[in-house]
């Protein structure tokens, strides 16, 4: 039996419940127990912590870490940019021993340290790497051979490759390889490895337009592709790709009728596992027209 | 001199700048100047970095890249755009130039313990859900570290 540490994050506890459920479902399934705390602190977006002090910011996200390594157990994170910051940490500190040097004088300050063998697993490269894709496609005794899904990366799951170490920077494919295990056809179209610019909507006005541009172009992408859903990594994208969506169609009528899952939904529907399990209702756009083509409602 | 001007100072190694051919990958490859392409523009961020710093700390150029690191995945010489973006931002703060905006996440961060605010009754609705409790912010022991890490200055930095 596989046992982690659940970080749970901001975007997906608060904003992404259905993920969260979702997720809880699938592991479940799959026999993994998750461990949780009350103790973490929030992954310290690089963008924004780090931008006003490298080290104490690198030293805040080193904590998650330090709890981790007190706990030995893995972090499986729900969300790609908690992922994305914790390894870039990880990469930073273990590459730079004065940096290390540095950021553990701040944790000691608080009775922490960070010694350097804490692991970070996100949902999908745990179930890529944990589970192996050839093992999900034999849980899959309900494949939705009927789905054309569209699968969005985001950036932090595979980007830089040095710090997530997970898929190639250029042209990714696993989540790809996961999509079809599920019987699913993983769809081609030209911005499947772009960015949501969620992380970078922090700066009002212009930011928040920026990335309802950008999700315009992505989603009239995907809706030429002829996919019938989008599939994300992460919970910040399915924000702005569900809540890019009903924006378009209130400020200029586009309808999408894409509903935006993330990978565990699919693979928890190929399981056998219910919509209502998988917190398919708690989400922002309705997904019972395609659930019901699926003959899954 | 602190670990972040070392930082700072071994990114901005004027030979190593130098290395910059000027191809545009990084303006290429970045998200927002695609969506923005009149208002941000890494390629020329990063000549201004070395070349027009007292300006740009002053500018909110700095603060749009969105950390995806696209540029720093393609650049053929090698050098760092994101992280010297962070680092110079590091340089902005300090002269007291923060937007207004992220100023308010960090505070919100530094309040609860996350970027999003949680309301009082979330826990009911997630027990509705069968999801554990999250509390409105993380334990009282773990902000208090927070803060401590974060620094006083740090804290003073962010204020409205």
């Amino acid at each position: 039996m596989t046992e982690y540490l659940l970080y749970p994050g901001c975007v997906a506890s608060v904003r992404e419940l259905g993920y969260e459920m979702s997720m809880r479902a699938v592991f479940k399934a799959l026999g993994a127990t998750l461990k949780g705390r009350d103790d973490f602190n929030c992954c310290m977006p690089a963008c924004l912590v780090h931008s006003i002090d490298y080290s104490k910011g690198l030293a805040l996200t080193a904590r998650n870490l330090a709890i981790a390594e007190e706990e030995e157990l893995p972090l499986l994170t729900l969300c790609s940019s908690c992922f994305g910051n914790l390894s870039r940490a990880k990469y930073l500190l273990d590459k730079n021993q004065d940096l290390k040097d540095d950021v553990n004088k701040s944790l000691a300050e608080v009775g922490r340290e960070y010694k350097g063998y804490a692991k970070v697993k996100h949902v999908v490269t745990a179930l890529y790497e944990d589970y192996t894709p050839e093992v999900l496609m034999n849980l899959s005794v309900a494949p939705l051979h009927a789905l054309k899904a569209a699968p969005f990366y985001g950036c932090h799951l595979f980007l830089p490759q040095r710090y997530a170490k997970f898929d190639d920077s250029d042209f990714p494919e696993k989540l790809d390889h996961l999509i079809e295990m599920t019987g699913a056809d993983s769809v081609n179209y030209h911005e499947k490895s772009s960015c949501c610019i969620g992380c970078g909507s922090f700066f009002g006005k212009v930011s928040e337009d920026a990335s309802l541009k950008l999700a315009e172009m992505i989603l009239d992408d995907v809706k030429n592709s002829g996919a019938d859903a989008i599939v994300a990594t992460c919970p910040f994208c399915m924000m702005q790709l569900e809540v890019g969506q009903m924006k378009l169609k209130d400020e200029k009528g586009k309808i999408y009728d894409l509903p935006v899952f993330h990978y565990v939904d699919i693979l928890g529907l190929s399981m056998g596992l219910k919509p209502e399990e998988l917190g398919l209702g708690l989400r922002r756009l309705d997904s019972s027209p395609l659930l019901k083509r699926l003959e899954r409602l | 001199m602190t670990i972040t001007e070392k930082l700072l100072e071994r990114l901005l190694d004027e030979k190593k700048l130098s290395y910059c051919q000027d191809c545009g990958s990084c303006t290429g490859s970045c998200p927002m100047a695609k969506s923005l392409p009149d208002k941000y523009n890494p390629r020329r961020l990063l000549q201004r970095v070395s070349q027009d710093l007292p300006n740009l700390l002053k500018s909110d150029e700095l603060w749009l890249c969105a950390w995806c690191y696209r540029c720093t995945e393609r650049c053929p010489s090698g050098i760092q755009p994101t992280e010297i973006f962070l680092l110079t931002r590091n340089l902005a703060s300090r002269e007291g130039y923060v937007p207004e905006n992220p100023k308010a996440i960090m505070r919100q961060i530094m309040k609860s313990g996350r970027s999003v605010q949680v309301p009082e009754d979330f826990d009911e609705w997630r027990e509705g859900y069968g999801l554990p409790p999250i509390g409105v912010t993380i334990s009282q022991k773990a902000l208090d570290e927070q803060r401590k890490i974060f620094g006083k200055e740090n804290l003073r930095r962010i204020e409205p």
